[in-house]
C-alpha cells in the first residue's frame, strides 16, 4: 500500500472545449493537511468536485487512487462511504432541525419500522460535540440557535460521524469571526493528530500557513507546484498564484482626470445572518471626475456589498454617507440612487440585471421609461428611436429589439444592461464584474466603451476579480479584504503581486 | 413527433390566441351538435356573453395580479361585499345612483389597496393576505346584511345588470370603435415615420382593420338579432370597454410595462430604480375597482344583494387567467386571453346546463380543463425559461 491516502494523477476536466483542469496532480498522506491555493477561477472547486464525484468517474480524464486502489465513484454517496467528505462554503444544514438531526441526516439511527432512535443519536452527537470541544451545545436544539462558527463545527461533526478520513474544507472561515476561526483551526490540528487528513481551500494565507503541512498551487487549471509549507513563505505562494503575463487585451486610452467629486464615507454592512460579522467594515472611498476606480479583492471580501450600500440596496443593516459635488445626498433605494446620478450594473446578470421575458428594447429603456411617456402613456416610436440608438452604440447583436433578452448571449445581455444604466445619464457608474461570463470580443468592446465614457467626464467604479483586468483598466485601485480597506494604489507600475498581497492582508514591504 | 406536428406546436405556442380560439370553436361546435343546434342561436350567444361578463371583469383585474407574480383569493368575497353595500345604499338609505357608483368604486379601490399594502409594503405573501380577505370580507357582508337578501329599487342600477343597449346605440359604438382603431393605426404609422422607423406595408394595416370590422360587425349583429331582447347587454359592453382600456394599459403605458417587468424579474426591476412596491399596490387597487364593478353588476343582475353573492368567484377568475395563457410563474399573460378563458368557462357551464347535466359534472369538467390548460402551457413552454 502506498504512503498516500489520496493520489490524484493527471486530472483533466473540460467543459465543452474549455479545459477547467488540465493535468492536475494532488497527493495527500494520512493525517496531513494540504492547502490548495489559487486565484478565483483557477480550478480549485472543480478539482474538489471531481474528487467527491459531483462530476462522476468518466466525465473527466485521469486517475484517482484512494488508499492504494483506484476509485471510480459515480455518486457522492460512494465517495462519502469511502471516507471523503466535502464541507462546502455554503453550509448545508437545515436550520430548523436539531443539531443531532442534522448530524445524522441521511444516516439516521433507526429502530425497527423506521422510527428515529433519538436516544442513540443524541448520545453519539454529544460524544462528537465533546470531541470537537463544544460540550455546551444542546444537541436537541435547532441549529439556528447557534452561530456561524458552531454551525461550521456541526458540519465537521456530521463529516466525522461518516467516518471521514479526508475532509475537504472549501473556504471554511469565510463566514467566521476571528475567534471562531481560531477554534476551527485548533480543531483541524486535533483532527490531524487523530490521523484525519484535510484539504483546505482558502484565500487566507495566514490560516493556510497556520495549519497546513503542504501547499499545492494551481493556476488556470494547471498544477504550478506542491511544496512543504516549511520551505515556503506567503509571498512565494502569491507569486506562484498570479505568475502569468498580462496579454494586451486592454485598449487603454489616456484621459484627463479631474477633482474629487464623489465620496462615500464610513460604509459598514452587517451580515444578514450573523449580526456579529461585518461584511464591510468602515470603508471610505473618493472618486475623481473621469476616473476609473478599480476595486479588487477576493470573492467574499465585501466588494459587492460595498457597491450595494452605495446604490441603496444592501439587504441587511448598513450605513453609508454619500457626498456628491460637495453636497451630502440621501440614498435609501436604487430609485434614489438613479435619480441622484448613481447607477449600478450588478454582478449577477441573470438575477439582478435582465428581465428575461421582456424584449431587449424594453430592458434598455426600463430605467428611463417615464421620459418617453405623457400621462403614463408610452410614445412607442420615441422609445424605439432611443432603443435603436442604444443598440447601435453598444453594438448589441439581436435579431429584433422586441426579442426577449433571455435569448441573447451573455455578452450581448451585458451590453444591454450597461445601456440601460447609461440612459439615466449617471455621474457615477458602478460596474460589478462587468465582464463575467462575457466572451473576449465583447469584453474588449466593454473596455472600449468604458474609456469612451470617462473621456466624456463620467466616473466609473469597477469591481473585478480578475487582476489583469483591474490593472489593465483602472486609474486607481482599491483593495478590499475581509470587509476592510487594505490598500489604495495609483495604478502606475502596480503589480499583481502587490494587489494580491494587500488582498490577502500582508503588508506591502514584504511584497517588494 | 413528426416535423409537421412540431411545426403546428410552434405555431400554437407562438400564437396562443389561436389555440384558445380553436378551443372555443371546438367547444361551441360540440355543444351545438349535442343540443340540436340550439347552442349557437342569437338568444343563447347573448346569454352566454352575459354570463361571462362578471367573471370577465374579475379575470381582467386578476390577470394583472397574476402577471405581477401574485394571487388574490379575496375577489369573490369582495365582489359580494361591494355588491351588498350597493344594495344597502340603494334600498335602506335611498342614495342616488351616481353617489352609489362613486362610493362603491372608491371603496373597491381602497379595499384593494389595503390588500396591496400588506403584500407590497409589509411583505406578507399575497396568498395569505387575500385568504384573510376572503374570510373577513365575507364576514363583513354577512354582518351588514344580517344574512338576508337586500332588494334593489333603483331601475338605473338594475339596468346595469339586465339592460340592453338600443340597437342604434350598439351600432354607433361599433362604428366609433372601428374609427378609433383606424385612427390609432394611422397615428402609429405617422409617428414611426417621424422617427425614421420602418413601417408595415399599408395593405397589412388595412387587412387588420377589415378583419377587426368583420369581427365587430358579426358580434354586434348577432346580439342585435336576438328577438326576445335585441342589443348588446350592458354588462357585456362594460366588459368590452375594460378589455379595450386594460389592453391599452398593458401594452402602451409605463404602468403596464412595469407589471410585466415585476412578474418576470422583480429584483432587476427594483435595481433599475423602479418603485416596485407602488406598482404592486396599484395592481391590487385596480383589482378592487374591478370587484366593485363586478359586485354592482351582480347585484343589478339579481336585482338584490345577498350574503352568498360572488361565492368562489375568485376561482373562476383565476382559472380563466390560466386557461387564457397567463403563467403561474408571472411575467406572462394577456387581457384578451383571460377573457377568452372566461368565455370558455362560461361556454362549458352554459352548454352543460343546456344538456341538463348536473352541476357536479360542470365542476368536474371545469377542474379537468383547468389542469389540462396549464399542463399544455407547461409542456409547450418547457425548456424555454427553465
Amino acid at each position: 500500500m502506498s504512503e498516500y491516502l489520496l493520489d490524484m494523477r493527471g486530472i483533466v476536466k473540460d467543459f465543452s472545449g474549455v479545459k477547467a483542469l488540465n493535468g492536475i496532480d494532488l497527493k495527500v498522506k494520512p493525517g496531513e493537511c494540504v492547502g490548495l491555493c489559487g486565484e478565483n477561477g483557477a480550478g480549485k472547486s472543480t478539482l474538489m468536485k471531481v474528487l467527491s464525484a459531483v462530476y462522476p468517474h468518466g466525465t473527466w480524464e485521469g486517475q484517482i487512487f484512494w488508499e492504494g486502489t483506484e476509485l471510480k465513484a459515480q455518486t457522492i454517496r460512494e465517495t462519502e462511504e469511502a471516507g471523503i467528505v466535502i464541507i462546502h462554503q455554503e453550509l448545508m444544514l437545515v436550520p430548523q432541525l436539531s443539531v443531532a438531526e442534522n448530524i445524522f441526516m441521511g444516516n439516521e439511527i433507526k429502530l425497527p419500522g423506521g422510527i428515529m432512535n433519538y436516544g442513540a443519536m443524541y448520545q453519539r452527537a454529544e460524544e462528537l460535540m465533546k470531541e470537537l470541544k463544544m460540550p455546551d451545545v444542546n444537541v436537541a436544539k435547532p441549529v439556528h440557535n447557534y452561530g456561524g462558527g458552531h454551525q461550521q463545527l456541526i458540519e465537521i461533526a456530521k463529516a466525522l460521524n461518516k467516518k471521514a478520513k479526508l475532509l475537504i474544507l472549501d473556504e471554511p472561515t469565510s463566514s467566521l469571526t476571528k475567534s471562531e476561526t481560531e477554534i476551527l483551526l485548533n480543531i483541524i490540528r486535533e483532527l490531524k493528530k487523530k490521523g484525519v487528513a484535510c484539504v483546505m481551500i482558502s484565500h487566507k494565507l495566514d490560516e493556510i500557513a497556520a495549519v497546513c503541512d503542504t501547499i499545492s498551487v494551481i493556476r488556470d487549471g494547471t498544477h504550478v507546484g506542491t511544496r512543504p509549507m516549511a520551505e515556503m513563505d506567503t509571498n512565494e505562494i502569491i507569486t506562484m498564484m498570479v505568475g502569468r503575463e498580462i496579454k494586451n487585451l486592454f485598449p487603454r486610452e489616456e484621459h484627463p482626470i479631474g477633482e474629487v467629486f464623489f465620496e462615500a464615507k464610513n460604509i459598514t454592512c452587517v451580515d444578514v445572518t450573523n449580526a456579529a460579522r461585518k461584511r464591510v467594515d468602515n470603508v471610505s472611498l473618493k472618486l475623481r471626475k473621469g476616473e476609473i476606480l478599480g476595486i479588487s479583492g477576493l470573492v467574499g471580501a465585501g466588494r459587492t456589498e460595498l457597491a450595494m450600500a452605495i446604490f441603496g440596496c444592501y439587504p441587511g443593516e448598513y450605513q453609508a454617507e454619500l457626498w456628491l459635488d460637495g453636497k451630502q445626498i440621501s440614498v435609501n433605494s436604487p430609485r434614489d440612487a438613479v435619480t441622484q446620478g448613481i447607477c449600478l450594473v450588478p454582478e449577477d446578470r441573470k438575477r439582478h440585471g435582465i428581465v428575461p421575458l421582456q424584449g431587449v428594447g424594453a430592458n434598455i429603456t426600463m430605467a428611463v421609461l417615464n421620459k418617453f411617456a405623457k400621462f403614463g402613456v408610452i410614445d412607442a416610436s420615441a422609445e424605439m428611436h432611443q432603443i435603436q440608438q442604444s443598440i447601435a452604440r453598444m453594438r448589441v447583436k439581436t435579431a429584433s429589439p422586441t426579442l426577449p433578452i433571455k435569448g441573447l448571449s451573455g455578452g450581448n445581455q451585458q451590453k444591454a444592461v450597461v445601456s440601460k444604466m447609461l440612459l439615466p445619464n449617471p455621474k457615477v457608474l458602478i460596474l460589478d464584474e462587468p465582464t463575467r461570463g462575457v466572451d473576449v470580443g465583447a469584453k474588449y468592446e466593454i473596455y472600449k466603451l468604458m474609456f469612451e465614457l470617462v473621456k466624456q467626464g463620467l466616473s466609473i467604479i469597477m469591481i473585478s476579480s480578475e487582476l489583469p483586468e483591474v490593472l489593465g483598466i483602472s486609474d486607481r485601485v482599491l483593495v478590499i479584504g475581509e470587509g476592510q480597506l487594505r490598500g489604495d494604489f495609483v495604478n502606475d507600475g502596480l503589480t499583481q503581486e502587490q494587489v494580491m498581497t494587500a488582498a490577502l492582508g500582508h503588508s506591502l514591504q514584504n511584497a517588494a | 413527433m413528426s416535423t409537421a406536428s412540431k411545426g403546428l406546436q410552434r405555431v400554437f405556442s407562438q400564437y396562443k390566441i389561436l389555440t384558445l380560439l380553436f378551443a372555443i370553436i371546438v367547444i361551441w361546435v360540440f355543444f351545438n351538435y349535442l343540443t340540436d343546434y340550439l347552442f349557437l342561436t342569437p338568444r343563447n350567444i347573448s346569454n352566454l356573453f352575459r354570463q361571462m361578463a362578471i367573471t370577465g371583469m374579475l379575470a381582467s383585474g386578476m390577470v394583472f395580479i397574476i402577471i405581477a407574480g401574485e394571487i388574490d383569493l379575496s375577489v369573490g368575497s369582495l365582489l359580494g361585499l361591494l355588491g351588498g353595500i350597493a344594495a344597502i345604499l340603494d334600498y335602506t338609505y335611498h342614495v342616488p345612483l351616481t353617489a352609489i357608483f362613486a362610493i362603491v368604486l372608491l371603496l373597491g379601490v381602497a379595499i384593494g389597496g389595503w390588500t396591496g399594502y400588506w403584500v407590497a409594503y409589509q411583505r406578507v405573501p399575497s396568498f395569505i393576505v387575500s385568504l384573510s380577505g376572503f374570510l373577513a370580507f365575507r364576514g363583513i357582508l354577512l354582518g351588514i346584511t344580517k344574512g338576508t337578501t337586500v332588494p334593489v329599487e333603483s331601475q338605473g342600477l338594475v339596468w346595469l345588470g339586465q339592460g340592453y343597449l338600443p340597437v342604434w346605440l350598439g351600432n354607433t359604438i361599433a362604428i366609433v370603435a372601428l374609427l378609433f382603431l383606424a385612427f390609432q393605426s394611422y397615428q402609429a404609422r405617422t409617428s414611426r415615420l417621424k422617427y425614421g422607423l420602418t413601417v408595415t406595408p399599408v395593405w397589412q394595416d388595412v387587412a387588420k382593420l377589415v378583419l377587426a370590422a368583420a369581427i365587430i360587425a358579426g358580434f354586434v349583429h348577432t346580439l342585435n338579432s336576438y328577438e326576445g331582447a335585441p342589443g348588446v347587454p350592458v354588462p357585456v359592453l362594460i366588459t368590452l370597454i375594460i378589455l379595450a382600456v386594460f389592453t391599452f394599459v398593458a401594452n402602451r403605458t409605463v404602468f403596464g410595462r412595469r407589471i410585466y417587468s415585476i412578474g418576470s424579474n422583480l429584483e432587476a426591476t427594483r435595481l433599475s430604480g423602479v418603485n416596485v412596491k407602488a406598482i404592486k399596490l396599484a395592481v391590487f387597487a385596480l383589482m378592487g375597482l374591478m370587484c366593485a364593478l363586478a359586485g354592482m353588476t351582480t347585484t343589478a343582475r339579481l336585482a338584490a344583494g345577498g350574503p352568498s353573492a360572488g361565492n368562489l368567484g375568485e376561482l373562476d377568475a383565476i382559472a380563466s387567467c390560466f386557461i387564457g395563457g397567463a403563467s403561474s410563474r408571472g411575467g406572462v399573460g394577456t387581457i384578451y386571453g383571460a377573457l377568452i378563458g372566461a368565455l370558455i368557462m362560461a361556454s362549458l357551464d352554459n352548454g352543460m346546463s343546456m344538456l341538463g347535466l348536473d352541476s357536479f359534472w360542470q365542476m368536474i369538467v371545469k377542474g379537468t380543463i383547468l389542469l389540462l390548460a396549464v399542463w399544455v402551457d407547461v409542456i409547450s413552454g418547457a425548456g424555454n425559461d427553465r
